[in-house]
């Protein structure tokens, strides 16, 4: 956690942030497995042979080497004798672009939406409320569902729908936080003397609400994967044979009482990654607020 | 929560199962699982196998085929004897009652007929009263059965699906109270029936019995369990006695635990693989062209697939039907697995580096997966479109669906025209459109003359094979896994009978 | 008070109205609703006929209409799938679901709000570290895995718990337990903001040099303030539960109101499946609304808005 510990020497605002980031067990750790993800994902092809997508139903579900299995394929192979390893890897990709562009669409549509509301207030304030009200007011998850079954599972249809469903907490936030900034007196001051609308959107009430928006975009981003995971559970995720983390699970759940390594190397893998996204948002809410923590 | 003890802690789970005794014998009473939700109890208003299972319990047919022998034997009614090829006049048993109390005869036959053939009622797989024009009484133990046309497996439907309802209660309760309180003649009766969730059967003591045994086990009790995974779980913690439908790779594991006893049966299901020869989804698509189907013939190791995937009984086939139903033609082209040839095939007809289509499916998707993967290796890329079963076969019945693996039940019918009639006659489901096939079929179909109908199908099947526009996949088989208390032998059917239960 | 009720209210109506037109719309393109009634094995006359019978030919426009007239007095229509009035099959079902609903929120406070309180006691001890742990791992974990793997332990192999059914109390231990710590992490880490902020407060600070027993001064005065935005949360997560806990449901062969809509969706069963979605986003609404009139009366200040 952090440590807010006086020193005698007065350092700047920043480098006490930087210190405070040092001493954050939990973002460290957090940025740590991140950094391996993406670098699994990025470097998968160096990081094994085999095609993820190749199957060899002469070598199906083969144990990982833990479990006394082919060195060969050191986390076994799938039910269709796929490299379990190499579609973990491949399946990095997927799962972190998943997360991170469902993220990045809802974050659009949030600032957005929540900065215009909290800018021009009156009518469009109440336009906008009333919008994220009936968004609230949707199960998620059933919305997800209907449209996924209608239009088939893909990639792009998955993240366009996570990302068009997860866009309130951005809303809300960036509403209030940006009515916050336009009651302050500098803001009128620059709309006196003319400053436009995107200057004093760039200028001033974006860096006020960054760390906010940084938080809010991890959360959503565990949240789509962790989501994308229950739609592949209920068999309308991504669609194979693309080596998602979701699928994978989902496909390993069929033998999860006979063969649980199949379910449980997903398993693991999609744990630490949301878990590390989730420990990364804590960490920096920590470090960049470090008296109030909500 | 580190993985060492993650993995460790899911293995262990398969050391359990050394339960608590089974109280199911003692209190004779056997547990099995649905899936699926069932709609209706009332057969005439599900098209679901779970329905299928009930029914065969619950009603009676008129006549009864012999899972075994497949002969067909006297059920409800005694004999029968065409009096031309458009009227059937049977001979009722006397002495039956319904589980009501409400005795059988003649106006009961009529009325169930004569209310199922009504298209305005509403039936719901239409296929299997449609051949039916009205039912008329002759006495109260005879009557006739008056068809629209010649109509060859009269005598399967009459086995099958066409069960006879009591006139007095339906005309009372209709579907609504059928379903919810179904009334037969059946060897079991149902005692509790919560809507899609749970059913109770209590064996009928006033069965007539023969030529079906009267029920051994005293109670049927049926849950729906949506995940298997679940009800695997509950036949470890002995409350479920009998597990259907087990996918492969879990039979066999159980069946290597050395506790449980695992059947394996074929099933009257084949898969396949239909084309767009017609171009409906696409006029000058790669499908339209015989070499491109032939170069996914020879592209797919279907034995390979069999072998490490469907595994039990199943086999490879090559002709668009089931091997046991009337008329499936076995002497048909066949295309070995080749993918040098595939590769050939799509050089020949214009396609050198392949070219990539939408693949859609409903069910058994690690099939589906496999054939992809070899499909891929000799060029032709597919995007797998797995849907609903609704929504794709409403997205085939509009001919958009180009390339698509599907399966066909034939409503557990040992006839070729269950199959062939349906998908090669110019509906909503024939991709072919092939104005001669489907000529040949319809005339098979509407004569009963037996040589004729076999030689008429085994031209239509020939050309199916030699135009390629199926892709005949494999038969199906189904796995049962029981409790050592319970004995049972599957028939090759895919219908599970709880009057030929018993406990060992 | 009243006029505060009354317009939110009117907002809620509104926003009912808004999900239900939205759903219907989304529902009714997701395939042809004649092949879902007429099943796997129907041939293609059977959905012809099915076709002509339900009016599927008609605008979209006017089948809501008529749908909405006949919803608003109460008449959800005949499930397509059961061919049994919508209004009898949910009301079968939604019992279990509000108990597995009920349940699982009453598991999830019991759980948070102590825990909250106790790591904002004394932040960054091993309490409070704890506290974090739990929740960091129950917004990791994907339930339906966390839940099989409680029933491979409790069921299979201690056989404690029955793996599935809703039959006895004992049936909803598990199910509690997974979709209860599914909402876990939130509400126990706005306790703990919620009283980090107020003890640290003047007031607080008086009631200490005062002398008030800190126990007294925990539970009275700061979890008194620090409970609003719970209430808020807890009532936006009972909304997402009953309408969430749809792989809690599948896993646990449940068959509650969740799995139900589930398995409509893949039906087709518009009636069914219109009415729960319905149905949820009002329960949705209605536990916003208590909670925002519950925090009204808890807290004058927040009546203007």
């Amino acid at each position: 956690m952090t440590d807010t510990s006086s020193t005698n020497i007065p350092i700047s605002p920043r480098q006490a942030m930087i210190r405070r980031a040092l001493r954050h067990k939990g973002l460290i750790f957090g940025t740590v497995v991140m950094a391996v993800v993406i670098l699994i994902a990025i470097f998968a092809p160096l990081l094994t042979e085999y095609d993820p997508y190749k199957q060899n139903l002469l070598t199906r579900m083969k144990p990982p080497v833990l479990l006394g299995g082919d060195p060969d394929h050191w986390l076994g192979t799938d039910a269709l004798g796929r490299d379990y390893w190499a579609r973990l890897a491949y399946g990095a990709r997927v799962s972190l672009t998943i997360g991170i562009v469902a993220a990045v669409i809802s974050a659009t549509i949030g600032c957005t939406l929540g900065i215009l509301a909290g800018y021009f207030g009156g009518r469009v304030d109440a336009v906008v409320t009333f919008l994220i009200n009936v968004r609230l007011a949707m199960p998620v998850v059933l919305v997800a569902l209907a449209v996924v079954a209608l239009l088939g599972g893909s990639l792009i249809v998955v993240i366009s729908v996570l990302g068009l469903l997860l866009w309130d907490r951005f809303a809300v936030v960036l509403r209030s936080a940006t009515m916050q900034v336009r009651s302050l007196e500098y803001i009128a001051a620059a709309e006196v003397l003319g400053a436009s609308l995107p200057r004093i959107l760039v200028k001033d009430i974006l860096p006020n609400v960054m760390n906010h928006l940084i938080v809010i975009f991890t959360l959503e981003m565990a949240h789509a994967i962790i989501l994308e995971a229950a739609l592949s559970f209920l068999g309308l995720g991504v669609q194979p044979p693309t080596p998602s983390w979701g699928l994978m699970i989902s496909e390993g759940k069929e033998m999860l009482l006979f063969e649980s390594w199949l379910i449980t190397i997903p398993g693991v893998a999609l744990f630490f990654l949301v878990l590390a996204i989730n420990m990364m948002g804590d960490g920096i809410r920590d470090v960049t607020a470090p008296e109030g923590r909500n | 929560m580190k993985l060492p003890n993650l993995l460790a802690a899911s293995a262990i789970a398969l050391s359990a199962g050394a339960m608590s005794a089974q109280a199911d014998k003692a209190d004779d009473t056997l547990r099995l699982a649905f899936t699926k939700e069932l709609e209706t109890v009332d057969i005439y208003f599900n098209s679901a196998r779970e329905g299928i299972l009930l029914a065969r319990a619950i009603w009676d047919g008129l006549l009864y085929r012999d899972p075994v022998t497949g002969e067909y034997k006297g059920n409800l009614a005694t004999e029968w004897k065409w009096i031309d090829d458009v009227t059937l006049e049977l001979k009722l048993r006397e002495g039956v009652t319904f589980h009501n109390g409400e005795p059988f005869n003649a106006d009961d036959v009529v009325y169930t007929v004569n209310y199922v053939a009504n298209p305005d009622n509403g039936i719901v797989v239409q296929r299997n009263v449609s051949w039916m024009d009205r039912a008329e009484k002759v006495d109260d133990y005879t009557v006739r059965i008056i068809l629209d046309a010649p109509f060859p497996p009269a005598e399967e439907f009459l086995a099958g699906p066409v069960v006879m309802y009591p006139n007095e209660y339906y005309a009372e309760v209709g579907p609504a109270g059928m379903a919810l309180n179904p009334i037969g003649t059946g060897p079991y009766k149902v005692s509790s029936v919560d809507p899609g969730l749970h059913y109770e059967l209590e064996a009928f003591d006033g069965y007539h019995g023969d030529p079906r045994n009267a029920a051994s086990i005293g109670k049927i009790d049926i849950r729906t369990i949506p995940d298997f995974n679940t009800q695997i779980a509950e036949f470890f913690n002995g409350q479920l006695d009998f597990l259907w439908n087990v996918p492969a790779d879990q039979a066999e594991k159980l069946d290597a635990m050395g506790k449980y006893q695992v059947e394996n049966a074929e099933a009257i299901r084949i898969g396949f693989i239909s084309m767009d020869a017609s171009g409906r989804a696409d006029a000058d698509g790669p499908m339209t062209n015989p070499l491109v189907r032939k170069a996914v013939a020879h592209a797919i190791d279907r034995q390979a697939i069999v072998d490490a995937l469907v595994k039990g009984s199943s086999e490879v086939v090559h002709s668009a039907c089931a091997k046991i139903q009337f008329a499936c033609e076995q002497d048909v082209a066949q295309y070995e697995y080749n993918p040098e040839k595939a590769k050939a095939l799509l050089a020949e007809a214009g396609y050198p580096d392949g070219f990539e289509i939408d693949f859609h499916a409903y069910r058994n998707r690690p099939y589906a997966e496999a054939m992809m993967g070899f499909l891929d290796e000799v060029g032709i890329k597919t995007n797998l479109v797995y849907l609903k079963y609704s929504a794709l076969r409403d997205a085939r019945s509009k001919g958009e669906v180009p390339f698509t693996f599907q399966t066909w039940g034939s409503y557990s019918l040992a006839d070729a025209s269950a199959i062939v009639g349906e998908h090669f006659t110019g509906g909503m489901l024939d991709d072919a459109k092939d104005a001669e096939v489907t000529a040949w079929v319809n005339e098979a179909d509407s004569t009963t003359d037996k040589d004729k109908r076999i030689g008429l199908y085994s031209k239509a099947l020939k050309k199916i094979a030699d135009e390629a526009y199926w892709l005949p996949l494999w038969s199906y088989n189904v796995n049962y896994v029981m409790s050592q208390e319970v004995s049972y032998a599957p028939t090759n059917d895919e219908i599970v009978r709880f009057f030929d239960f018993s406990w060992k | 008070m009243f006029r505060f009720i009354l317009k939110r209210l009117g907002l809620a109506v509104l926003v009912a109205f808004t999900v239900s037109a939205i759903s219907f719309a989304l529902l009714f393109l997701a395939g042809d609703p004649a092949t879902a009634i007429a099943g796997e094995n129907a041939a293609s006359e059977d959905i012809a006929i099915i076709n002509a019978q339900y009016g599927f030919d008609r605008p979209l426009i006017v089948q809501y209409l008529d749908w909405l007239s006949k919803a608003v007095t109460g008449d959800l229509g005949q499930s397509w799938y059961f061919k049994l009035p919508v209004s009898q099959i949910i009301g079968d079902r939604l019992p279990t679901t509000m108990t597995l609903g009920l349940c699982a929120i009453s598991f999830a406070l019991i759980l948070s709000i102590p825990m909250g309180v106790a790591a904002a006691a004394r932040p960054n001890s091993i309490i409070d570290r704890f506290a974090l742990f739990i929740a960091v791992v129950g917004q990791a974990i994907p339930s339906f895995w966390f839940g099989l793997l409680l029933v491979v332990f409790f069921s299979i192999q201690l056989g404690l718990v029955p793996a599935s059914g809703s039959g006895t109390w004992r049936h909803f231990i598990l199910p509690t337990v997974v979709l209860g710590y599914y909402a876990t992490p939130a509400i126990m880490r706005l306790t703990r903001a919620g009283m980090i902020e107020v003890l640290s407060a003047d007031y607080i600070r008086t009631a200490r040099a005062k002398g008030l027993p800190t126990r007294k001064i925990m539970f009275k005065h700061a979890l008194r303030n620090a409970i609003i935005p719970v209430v808020s949360l807890a009532a936006v997560q009972m909304g997402f539960m009953l309408g969430g806990s749809i792989v809690v449901e599948s896993v646990f062969a449940l068959h509650g109101a969740g799995f139900l809509a589930w398995e409509s969706i893949s039906r087709n069963d518009l009636p069914t499946m219109q009415a729960l979605i319905l149905i949820f986003s009002m329960f949705y609404i209605t536990f916003t609304f208590l909670a925002d009139v519950l925090n009204a009366w808890l807290d004058p200040r927040l009546r203007v808005g």
